[in-house]
């Protein structure tokens, strides 16, 4: 089972007005996924990550995949399938951009 | 049109921190600002402020930045608060020691002004006998101390013939990026405008032939940060958000503190002396503005303007008074 790390260039900060945003929206039912709840730097390229993505890379200490899902799964009302294939994609997707690596 | 999404607070802040310089380039865009500079306590104050405000990353220039010789130690503490720290620099003023000093306060990265690979031309250009093969020797000390170093040449009528002289200088130094600075008409610039700057058509042929060479060359990273290059089908994928960045994942302070969106546009929101960097981000009207640009005259029919929006703010608040109109520079009919 790969555990999964930050790269250690990768500068990251969380968007506090956009997380309120994220969290009115929740409230309201709104879709959410295309607002970046956080901003990385790697490489010299930026990425912006939405609210799961930003949860997800928050996690990227060398957790695998399957804790992840465990510790998201408290906080996301979302069943535990549909939470496991997108903390997967996710993973894959950080992966391609070369935003962690794994062990 | 609005951009989708922004940053809660700038990622990158340009900072001149002195307008002192020992050079004399005729293109210089600061020769016409304040001498007013600040106290290190004041410096080290506005620093915290980007600190708090977990601003990614900070670029001093100037003037010429090492005029000014607390520099290392502000750049320590810029690094100590895990801001990452570069500078531009035109080279003169860096020798073996210097870089050493550079890499020990926590320099990453240190651009050096090279504007052509002829040494006569470039001395002339940036007014100072010799200055061509003193930074050619910064960039070879820069490295040897471990510091990643790039090559910035401001494109104009004195270099457009030599695009290829400018890549071949960059590989043959080590630089690992050249950066292709437009022509910007601000201070100097704008007086020396009409025999510097280059035609619309012109600009077109120089992009069309930047951008061949930066797919071809792999060993260099080329950069070329104008957003009129939308309309050739390169839209800059390794950015956020659209047009120029000025004011949307950048802004500029000046040596006394003053606020802009950018070095070339010299409108002030505030001073960070005295102001709040988040409440300057988020609620000035200059800065919404041009986040939110409303596109004229031929903008208004083209079909680059989402990923253009109107191409370089700064140059078309210079030359025709409004940041709405289409960027001189534009070739498009
Ligand atoms: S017409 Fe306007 S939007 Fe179109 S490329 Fe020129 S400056 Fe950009």
């Amino acid at each position: 089972m790969p555990r999964y790390y930050r790269k250690p260039d990768a500068m990251w900060r969380e968007e506090e007005a956009s997380k309120n945003l994220v969290m009115k929206g929740f409230e309201m039912g709104e879709d959410v996924a295309e607002i970046g709840t956080s901003i990385v730097l790697s490489s010299g390229k930026m990425h912006a990550l939405n609210v799961l993505g930003t949860e997800v890379w928050k996690l990227c200490d060398g957790k695998t995949g399957e804790e992840m899902v465990s510790i998201l799964s408290d906080g996301f009302d979302v069943e535990r399938e549909v939470l496991e294939r997108d903390v997967k994609a996710f993973l894959k997707d950080l992966k391609e951009l070369g935003l962690i690596y794994e062990e | 049109m609005k951009n989708e999404w922004m940053p809660s607070a700038p990622v990158t802040v340009n900072w001149a921190i002195t307008n002192r310089c020992n050079f004399r380039c005729r293109h210089c865009y600061s020769r016409t600002d304040t001498n007013e500079e600040l106290s290190f306590g004041e410096l080290c104050s506005i620093l915290a402020k980007l600190g708090s405000a977990k601003v990614f990353s900070v670029n001093f220039g100037g003037g010429e930045p090492l005029m000014r010789g607390e520099i290392f130690d502000l750049a320590a503490k810029a690094s100590g608060l895990g801001l990452a720290v570069s500078m531009n620099s035109n080279g003169f003023l860096i020798d073996r020691a210097t870089a050493r000093r550079l890499k020990e306060a926590g320099f990453q990265k240190v651009g050096v002004s090279l504007d052509s690979a002829v040494p006569e031309v470039h001395d002339e250009f940036r007014g100072v006998k010799g200055c061509h093969g003193r930074a050619a020797e910064a960039l070879r000390y820069l490295k040897e101390a471990g510091i990643e170093t790039s090559i910035s040449s401001v494109i104009c009528r004195i270099n457009v013939e030599d695009i290829e002289g400018l890549i071949g200088q960059a590989l043959s130094l080590g630089a690992g990026s050249l950066n292709f600075h437009n022509f910007k008409c601000s201070g100097l610039g704008f007086v020396n405008k009409d025999s510097l700057d280059l035609s619309p058509r012109e600009w077109r042929e120089f992009y069309v032939f930047a951008v061949e060479q930066r797919e071809k060359i792999k060993d260099l990273h080329i950069s070329l940060e104008d957003p009129i290059i939308a309309s050739l089908g390169q839209g800059n994928s390794d950015s956020l958000v659209r047009g120029s960045v000025c004011g949307k994942l950048s802004l500029n302070i000046k040596a006394n503190g003053d606020v802009t969106p950018c070095g070339f546009i010299p409108i002030v929101i505030g001073n960070l002396c005295k102001d709040d960097l988040m409440e300057l981000w988020s609620n000035s009207p200059v800065l919404e503005a041009m986040r939110n640009k409303t596109p004229r005259g031929k903008c208004l029919n083209c079909g680059h303007y989402s990923d253009c929006l109107g191409g370089c703010t700064a140059r078309a608040l210079a030359l025709t008074g409004d940041i709405n109109n289409p960027d001189p520079h534009c070739w498009m009919e």
